[in-house]
């Protein structure tokens, strides 16, 4: 082994007249002096990945940070002074694993749904409370529109209401049909199609508020356009009533689920408004960019409309029908209605954000 | 010049990951590889069967409590309702609590992060699991139910979703960051997050080979990590033939006239690897980088 050694150190020292000396690598020093503390890193972070945080003691926990400030430092200086990809590779990895690790939410599902409904969701529909007006406003102009229609020419509520929604209601109604099929229809038949009724309406419902919610990227007019539809039908089956002498029974009929759902509808349209004025006026970002910087809170406004058409249908599927007399109706929809007014803009008002 | 070692990435396995870079709150850019489409596939697939198992576990005994003539359009409702509050309280849950990582995601090893480097917070992974389900399942649901419209035939409605299903499956292929509508929503996109491993410094300290700088101005970086990445290659015969002529061309190059013995190979390319290695980061340290052996060197100091 020496000879051999000696053989080619002669032959080198022939082809190189000077000897060379020693080399040093900074990076390599570098490495040595930091190594331990990464693999400690790696260590806790993989114990945190596997098991979460319980896994650590307190000590560990408080070496995190240190740990994951040292390793990001690190980087920052391999960058300049290595190149040794294997370390370059593992740094990075390691300093972006960390990163998740501190940075992470520190709370628990359960935490984060409660923050989520008593604090972000209220607070989302407060701070988009003109959008959520004006949607109510395009809501009533529908409201008016189909009314009047109606009620000069009840032709009309043909083709504002499909025949697939408009349940045998038509200009052909008679006061007696109306009151005693759909108004105030006998008990048992009711109760079994409950969870269907619920389903098909949520379903449907859901359908068309996520469509006015979502075609805001649309400028906005497809929403404008839904929500005024949306009140058309339900002025037209207002004017129906009305001109059976009705009305209080089927504002009674309609308010026990209404107040929710017009309000689903509303948070709908208002999410979807708040997507077209991000779309149409993005300021200094560019539109993707702003989309993605509100996109949240206007996806919050959907998650709140969607709960909203989950009470609606429950209330429409099984209180409407247990409930047979009108003035107790309007009551539970008012109070409902005045129930969510207050959620929405009492609740997490005095938390720090 | 951080580029180098993802170039070499790039030169062995052929294939790019596109890559975003976040900004820690400390200031420091560290680059994140996006998920595959693939990857995100294969993962919502292990998700879909397992919350599909689990609801299997909720049906069948309900099922057998409430027995088979019970099986109505209330029954149907009921489990369809409950599928919807499973499936959304699975992807919740586990995104909070494994931060970002569902069962599936976290076998194919990728997870969820907030696109500008902050925390992934409850409301985001809310916003977009339930956006999931208006991209995904309730067109989905309308569709297999084969739209039975009342009205019978085609209507407007049933030709939106179709639109609308179309658009929405598509979305992660036409946008840059291959994020889905729940993603651009809540600000989110999913990366790759491999785990990797720490392997010892390959710098030989008693060099028995020596260059000299005119030498070792042949290479740039790039050069110098293909050939830390085949020296990191357990040791093959094939290995050692790709070995052989690398060190042949690199004796060609930088005009090594006397013959390297095949027992030598391992310690001539190390000793090459260390002395560029010292000589390119020594050069980095002056401002003087070398991407490439194409680019100029810098001028004899």
């Amino acid at each position: 082994m020496m000879a051999m050694i000696d053989a080619v150190d002669e032959r080198l020292s022939s082809a190189l007249p000077a000897a060379a000396p020693p080399i040093v690598l900074k990076s390599s020093e570098f490495r040595k002096g930091r190594e331990e503390g990464w693999r400690e890193l790696e260590t806790l972070v993989l114990r945190f990945e596997r098991r979460g945080v319980r896994d650590l003691s307190l000590d560990e926990l408080q070496r995190l940070p240190i740990l994951y400030r040292a390793a990001l430092s690190s980087l920052s200086v391999a960058r300049t002074i290595a190149l040794d990809r294997n370390l370059l590779l593992y740094l990075e990895n390691l300093a972006l694993r960390a990163f998740l690790v501190v940075y992470g939410p520190r709370i628990s599902p359960i935490e984060g749904l409660r923050d989520f409904f008593r604090r972000d969701l209220p607070a989302a529909v407060r701070s988009a409370r003109w959008h959520a007006a004006l949607a109510a406003l395009l809501l009533l102009i529908g409201v008016a529109a189909g009314f009047m229609l109606v009620l000069q020419d009840e032709g009309w509520l043909t083709s504002i209401i499909p025949s697939s929604l408009g349940g045998g209601r038509g200009p052909s109604s008679t006061r007696a049909d109306l009151l005693n099929r759909e108004l105030f229809p006998p008990w048992p038949g009711a109760v079994a199609t409950f969870g269907y009724f619920a389903n098909v309406l949520f379903n449907h419902n859901t359908l068309v508020g996520i469509f006015s919610f979502g075609l805001g990227l649309a400028a906005g007019v497809p929403t404008a356009l839904l929500l005024i539809y949306n009140g058309l039908v339900l002025g037209a089956l207002l004017a129906l009533h009305y001109n059976r002498d009705l009305t209080v029974d089927f504002l009674g009929w309609v308010s026990i689920h209404g107040t929710t759902e017009l309000g689903a509808f509303i948070l709908f349209g208002a999410g979807g408004l708040v997507i077209a004025e991000k779309m149409l006026f993005p300021g200094p970002y560019t539109r993707v960019e702003n989309l993605a910087l509100h996109g949240r809170q206007a996806a919050q406004l959907a998650v709140g409309a969607v709960l909203m058409l989950f009470v609606a249908a429950i209330l429409e599927g099984g209180f409407r029908q247990l409930v047979q007399s009108t003035p107790l109706r309007l009551t539970i929809g008012i109070v409902v209605g005045l129930l969510w007014l207050a959620y929405f803009s009492l609740s997490g008002r005095e938390a720090k954000r | 010049m951080t580029l180098a070692h993802e170039r070499t990435s790039q030169f062995f396995e052929k294939t790019r990951r596109e890559r975003r870079n976040i900004v820690t709150p400390e200031g420091v850019p560290i680059p994140v590889a996006l998920a595959d489409h693939s990857e995100r596939f294969t993962a919502f697939a292990l998700d879909w069967v397992i919350w599909t198992l689990l609801l299997l576990a909720i049906y069948v005994p309900l099922l057998l409590v409430a027995g088979f003539g019970s099986f109505t359009l209330i029954a149907i409702s009921i489990a369809l309702f409950i599928g919807f509050v499973v499936r959304n309280i699975y992807f919740v849950y586990f995104e909070i609590a494994w931060r970002g990582a569902t069962p599936g995601k976290r076998i194919v090893g990728i997870r969820v992060v907030d696109r500008a480097g902050g925390p992934l917070l409850p409301s985001a992974v809310i916003a977009r699991n339930l956006t999931r389900e208006v991209e995904m399942f309730l067109p989905l649901g309308i569709l297999l139910s084969g739209g039975k419209s009342a009205g019978g035939g085609v209507d407007l409605m049933q030709l939106s979703i179709g639109v609308w299903l179309v658009f929405f499956a598509a979305l992660p292929l036409i946008n840059r960051d291959r994020m889905r509508g729940g993603d651009l929503i809540a600000g989110t996109m999913v990366i790759a997050l491999p785990k990797l491993t720490l392997l010892s410094d390959l710098v030989e300290r008693a060099a028995q080979f020596t260059f000299n700088e005119q030498q070792l101005r042949a290479y740039g970086a790039f050069e110098l990590q293909v050939l830390e990445e085949l020296l990191r290659r357990p040791p093959t015969p094939a290995g050692s033939v790709v070995l052989r002529e690398v060190c042949d061309k690199i004796c060609h190059r930088i005009g090594w006239t006397s013959e390297v013995p095949q027992n030598q190979l391992v310690t001539f390319l190390r000793d090459f690897y260390t002395a560029e290695r010292a000589f390119l980061e020594r050069g980095q340290l002056y401002g003087k980088v070398r991407a490439d052996k194409f680019t100029p060197p810098a001028l004899p100091t």
